[in-house]
């Protein structure tokens, strides 16, 4: 069996960052377990930036300015101690990356130069041309290799393991062997990224962002905070769902509906493109849905111009993403406006971290980071560039907890628990791979996507909720007699979706029980039969709990410390 | 065009066998919208990866006809345009496959970490203050952060195929090289020292890793910069500087370069003689004349002159 001190799971930036932190401290084994290899992941597909107060283009920028301005995003749902920490670190985070290695575009000082993002008060997003996430990636991938990080490469997760002195570790699929396998660890970090893919096709997210350590918490006992709180980016391409980045609109790019009117006026007139996200998705599928789009149905969409930009500064600041919509979409952004809608593209809510400053839960040796964590700094809404800082943030604290915690655990776990965990795994899966008949998992995966896209979407209501919860159901109970369609013990990734599907199932049934429960529009949680934020009873997270098979809700008040809520309006 | 056709080289751990797949054809699709398509609805045991689906995760790379490209981005109609409503798909070359589509990139991780491909900052700068950098100097390092990892360049590099002992994937080469090029670092000699004892000077210019790198990457090009810079500084105790130098001396002497008496130049009479397979393979090709000495060009001052002058340049 594997022995770590502390094991990561995830290699996007929040578990490679993790990873370094404990892997550097000298004197503990660390691994790095990732289901594919470490460059796969979502954080490389962040295009426009990272949010920290460097004041390089703006020098009358300040912490305060951020803690503010993500608190308003956040809707007021964001913990304030949390954010105020977190703006505080953002940019000593960034400079300790550039020392890393991360090339960022500069200004002529030649310091890390600094643009305008969406709901943000100071130009304080630092970026690489386009491809900030990528280059992040890429240079935390180059520090583990410096750092000879252990990588544990195709092994997906599936469970944690828990006796009754606590965390033992963790059961995982190995996907070359197809051989579920136990590895003991002191000390987990959960950094598996977010659960875009409940809505399958209509998501900005790799195939990989499917909830896998969210869920294993949960089954772990471990509640799931704020789940309803999914945002969707305004700007998806028409046809595939794939992002075109903030910048597109932070470079000034426009967005017209069928009338050849610049909308927004309507809806955010002093902002306009820039308003947050959350507006910005409402204002294009209200457009859409009072007939000023383009398309029809579930096709239609609306045009963001870069054309006034000229050619130029298209190539130089927008490159990817006039490949993207060349590619994906036919359609050359120098000559042409881009057909878009919105596309799921975070997920707020996630494992529920109490402890900020390690990101520890109330497993001890649980620790949790990045998209798949809900510490919570993004509230009901998160701010274009601020989960970059969050992941190279709070990546290195869960590094230093889970690194702290194992050295100060002397106990070397027992393995009972590991055994049961893995031989249970083992004939699950033996099971669902020898099992014939029953629907696929694509067509479980697609009606569920389905389900959550027109019921519990970007406007959301009681009625149609519930049935969607009906569905999900349904579907959880299909998926339990699901087939695979191929046994095969080498490299089975029918075999990985299959468990990928449970963990969106399960993920889903949280998201929708949180969403009707939450009786009022806050953020990106917009009730059409509720339309008004409701401070009284609801500045408080969700916690949706696992016990015994049912899915139980609880509250938890919100941290207010310096804002009080007040109207958010840009 | 009704029916597409995948015919693809399988492999289940143990055997490599042919399957053929057809479906029907819709417009404006990608090579993995048909992978896709195959697993979800035909042959759930078909095995490939994808993760991104839009050409920045670097997991999709497959052979489709003999050449590399990314699955998620690649034109289903413009292939069939060219090929035929038949395409044939592989594994990438030079990797070992672990199953069907799905190569194991583990030992090239192995590889690519023995080029020291990190930064390694120089001393002004710290953890706590970051860096400085200009943006022209950024722009330097602009094109080789592109890479994906894909591995595209490494499945049609011709020099790879004949064997990876004396010779790193193109990409190894591309990350050393940004490195060298990082106004940032303070120890090119470390990057470069790797790359030059493994294959800096054995790369044979085909240009497939320019020509098939789905980033705009031009790894071919990185070696060029590399071995300028190696030689810039002094690093030429080594067969290819030596290679590198007698190839000026030619240009210098003759405006031509003559190849049979460079061979016998950089490797030494015995050794130029072991290389002889290799000569009549260039031979057959029409690559290489040893009968053929050339005489000067004409302007061979101007030629002169020009080398001249790029050496004072460096110098
Ligand atoms: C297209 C796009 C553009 C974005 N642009 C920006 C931006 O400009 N600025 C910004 O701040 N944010 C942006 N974001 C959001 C940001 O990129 C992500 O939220 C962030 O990178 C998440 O990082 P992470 O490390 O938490 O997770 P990820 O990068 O998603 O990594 C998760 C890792 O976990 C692994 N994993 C998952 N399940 C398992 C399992 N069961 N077992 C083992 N390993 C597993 C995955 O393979 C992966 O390596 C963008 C997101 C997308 C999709
Ligand atoms: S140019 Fe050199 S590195 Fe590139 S493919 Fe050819 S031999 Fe390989
Ligand atoms: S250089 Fe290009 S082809 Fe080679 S791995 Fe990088 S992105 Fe792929
Ligand atoms: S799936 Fe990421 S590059 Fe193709």
């Amino acid at each position: 069996m594997q022995i770590f001190d502390v094991l990561v799971i995830g290699s996007g930036g929040a578990g490679m960052r993790a990873a370094l932190e404990a892997g550097t401290r000298g004197g503990l084994s660390v691994g790095l377990m990732t289901k594919m290899f470490p460059t796969r992941s979502a954080t490389g597909m962040a295009q426009g930036g990272i949010n920290g107060v460097l004041g390089n283009a703006d020098p009358t920028d300040t912490v305060a300015k951020h803690i503010f301005d993500t608190v308003k995003g956040s809707d007021y749902l964001g913990d304030q101690d949390a954010i105020a920490f977190f703006c505080g670190q953002a940019a000593a985070a960034i400079r300790e990356i550039d020392y890393y290695g991360v090339p960022f575009s500069r200004d002529a000082k030649g310091q890390i130069a600094q643009r305008n993002f969406g709901g943000q008060s100071a130009p304080r997003t630092c970026f690489s041309a386009d491809k900030t996430g990528h280059v992040i990636l890429h240079t935390m991938y180059e520090q583990c290799l410096k750092h000879g990080v252990k990588m544990l490469t195709d092994r997906q997760l599936l469970d944690l393991a828990v006796d009754g002195d606590g965390l033992c570790g963790v059961v995982a699929l190995d996907i070359r062997t197809g051989r579920v396998v136990p590895v003991k660890a002191k000390a987990v970090v959960v950094a598996t990224g977010g659960a875009g893919r409940m809505y399958w096709s209509r998501t900005t997210n790799p195939f990989t962002s499917t909830a896998d350590g969210m869920a294993a918490c949960f089954r772990a006992g471990i509640p799931l905070k704020d789940p309803e709180m999914v945002q969707f980016h305004p700007t998806g391409l028409a046809g595939t769902g794939i992002l075109m980045s903030e910048a597109s609109r932070a470079e000034g790019g426009y967005l017209y509906n069928n009338a050849g009117e610049r909308f927004m006026v309507r809806y955010a007139p002093e902002k306009m493109e820039l308003a947050t996200r959350d507006l910005v998705s409402q204002a294009i599928e209200t457009e859409i849905r009072e007939g000023r789009g383009f398309g029809e149905g579930m096709n239609a969409y609306v045009l963001l111009d870069l054309r006034h930009l000229g050619r130029e500064k298209i190539l130089e600041r927008l490159p990817g993403i006039r490949d993207l919509a060349i590619t994906f979409e036919q359609v050359d952004p120098i000559e042409a406006p881009i057909p878009i809608r919105p596309s799921c593209h975070y997920t707020m809510g996630g494992v529920d971290v109490t402890d900020f400053r390690t990101g520890g839960t109330a497993l001890a040796g649980l620790f949790a980071a990045g998209e798949a964590a809900c510490v919570s700094i993004h509230g009901a809404n998160r701010l274009g560039g601020n989960s970059l800082a969050d992941i190279m943030v709070f990546g290195k604290c869960a590094g230093v907890g889970a690194a702290d915690y194992a050295e100060a655990q002397g106990r070397e776990a027992g393995g009972g628990a590991l055994e049961t965990k893995a031989a249970e795994w083992e004939a699950r899966l033996a099971a669902a791979m020898a099992r014939g008949g029953g629907s696929s998992v694509a067509s479980i995966r697609d009606r569920l996507a389905e389900a959550m896209w027109n019921k519990v979407g970007i406007f959301r209501r009681g009625a149609e909720m519930a049935e969607a919860a009906a569905i999900v159901d349904g579907l959880t109970a299909e998926y339990e007699r699901c087939a695979v369609g191929d046994d095969s013990r080498v490299f089975n990734t029918a075999l990985v979706n299959y468990v990928e599907l449970g963990n969106l199932l399960t993920m889903a049934k949280a998201v929708v029980l949180g969403a009707v429960n939450r009786t009022e529009s806050r953020g990106c949680h917009l009730r059409e039969d509720y339309p008004a934020r409701d401070d009284v009873n609801f500045l408080k997270h969700t916690l949706v709990t696992l016990t015994g098979s049912q899915y139980e809700l609880s509250y938890r008040p919100v941290v207010v410390t310096e804002h009080q809520p007040a109207e958010r309006r840009y | 065009m009704e029916q597409v056709v995948y015919r693809i080289r399988r492999f289940d751990g143990e055997k490599e066998f042919w399957q053929e797949y057809s479906f029907a054809h819709e417009p404006n699709k990608t090579v993995l919208w048909g992978l896709l398509k195959i697993k979800e609805t035909a042959d759930p045991s078909l095995s490939f990866v994808a993760a991104c689906r839009s050409a920045v995760c670097g997991a999709c790379a497959v052979r489709v006809n003999g050449e590399a490209v990314l699955a998620c981005e690649t034109p289903l109609d413009a292939l069939l345009g060219r090929f035929g409503a038949t395409l044939v798909l592989e594994p990438l070359g030079n990797f070992p496959v672990i199953r069907d589509l799905v190569v194991d990139w583990e030992p090239k991780a192995v590889r690519l970490a023995e080029a020291k491909p990190w930064l390694m900052p120089r001393e002004e700068f710290s953890a706590e203050a970051g860096c400085r950098q200009t943006q022209a100097e950024f722009k330097m390092i602009n094109a080789q952060t592109n890479c994906i990892l894909c591995g595209s360049c490494a499945s049609e590099c011709n020099k790879l195929s004949m064997g990876d002992d004396d010779f790193y994937e193109p990409f190894v080469y591309t990350k050393a090289g940004k490195f060298v090029a990082d106004s940032r670092d303070g120890l090119a000699a470390e990057h470069l020292r790797p790359v030059l004892e493994r294959g800096l000077w054995k790369c044979v210019h085909c240009q497939e890793c320019v020509a098939k790198c789905p980033k705009r990457v031009a790894p071919a090009e990185d070696i060029a910069a590399l071995r300028r810079e190696s030689i810039r500084q002094g690093l030429t105790d080594n067969q290819g500087a030596r290679h590198a130098l007698a190839f000026a001396g030619d240009i210098t002497n003759t405006g031509r370069l003559n190849e049979t008496t460079m061979a016998v130049k950089t490797d030494g009479l015995l050794k130029s003689a072991t290389r002889l397979p290799f000569a009549l393979r260039l031979l057959r090709r029409g690559k290489l004349n040893p009968f053929h000495f050339p005489a000067p060009v004409e302007g061979i001052d101007g030629v002169r002159a020009i080398v001249k002058a790029a050496k004072e340049a460096k110098e």
